[in-house]
């Protein structure tokens, strides 16, 4: 409503843990933000390196 | 040993939201790429230790925290890049949609306090509990909750953000409030 209502900093505090859902603005940016990165999937190497791990395991006598 | 198989595509699937983390904490793709790998290696070689049927990105974030803080050590204040040089290399793909309110989000979130940022991102965008976030990072609850919210309040600040955006209680808050009791 108006400038009076606002938060003392420590309102504020008990407030955080609803403050970050959906239903606000910044949780939304953050999901926005991170499901971004997410969404890039695994790049090759990373599989590939886990296929060399595994290999390395079933064959530790090799070399 | 045949352990291996079904670890391995777990460790697969956890890559993505690993990722995420990493570019979250370095703010810098190939870094925080090279730092997956650092991850998955050290990962490898622990799995025994790891439970199964507890929280396995939980613990693998716990392995990527632990190796960017201990590179962060060795190279000094490098990584901090504070003036942002580096930002322009994040590996994010351009979307067309509402582009300039997450690039000024993206922007006023490096700019945040390490700490404050892990912070915020697990909770806000990894979605783990507050005891999940307090394990990650080697601290109490209470203090996630103030980083949290101190992380919270300065993205406000930056992006001149009010409080009147907040609507109700939601599912990370029921989630959040269960298993975080002080």
């Amino acid at each position: 409503m108006t400038n009076i209502y606002k938060d003392s900093p420590g309102r504020r505090q008990a407030k955080t843990v609803e403050s970050l859902g959906p239903n606000t603005e910044i949780g939304r940016k953050l999901k926005q933000y991170y499901d971004d990165l997410v969404s890039e999937g695994v790049p090759d190497r990373f599989a590939q390196l886990l296929a060399k791990l595994e290999k390395a395991e079933i064959e530790p006598d090799k070399d | 040993m045949v352990v291996s198989q079904g670890f391995r595509s777990d460790l697969l699937g956890a890559i993505p939201s690993l990722r995420a983390f990493a570019i979250s904490l370095c703010r810098n793709a190939d870094r925080a790429d090279d730092l997956v790998q650092e991850t998955l290696v050290k990962a490898w070689d622990k799995q025994a230790s790891f439970q199964p049927g507890t929280n396995l990105t939980a613990w693998l974030f716990t392995i990527l925290r632990n190796e960017f803080y201990s590179q962060m050590r060795k190279r000094g204040r490098e990584v901090q890049d504070t003036d942002g040089v580096m930002t322009a290399r994040l590996a994010v793909p351009p979307a067309q949609h509402g582009q300039l309110d997450l690039d000024d989000f993206r922007t006023a979130l490096q700019q945040l306090p390490q700490d404050q940022r892990e912070a915020i991102i697990l909770i806000g965008a990894s979605g783990f509990s507050y005891e999940e976030a307090a394990e990650i990072c080697g601290c109490a609850i209470g203090t996630i909750k103030s980083r949290v919210s101190r992380a919270r309040a300065r993205l406000q600040e930056l992006l001149k953000m009010s409080d009147d955006d907040y609507f109700g209680p939601d599912a990370i808050s029921t989630q959040v409030t269960s298993s975080a009791q002080e």
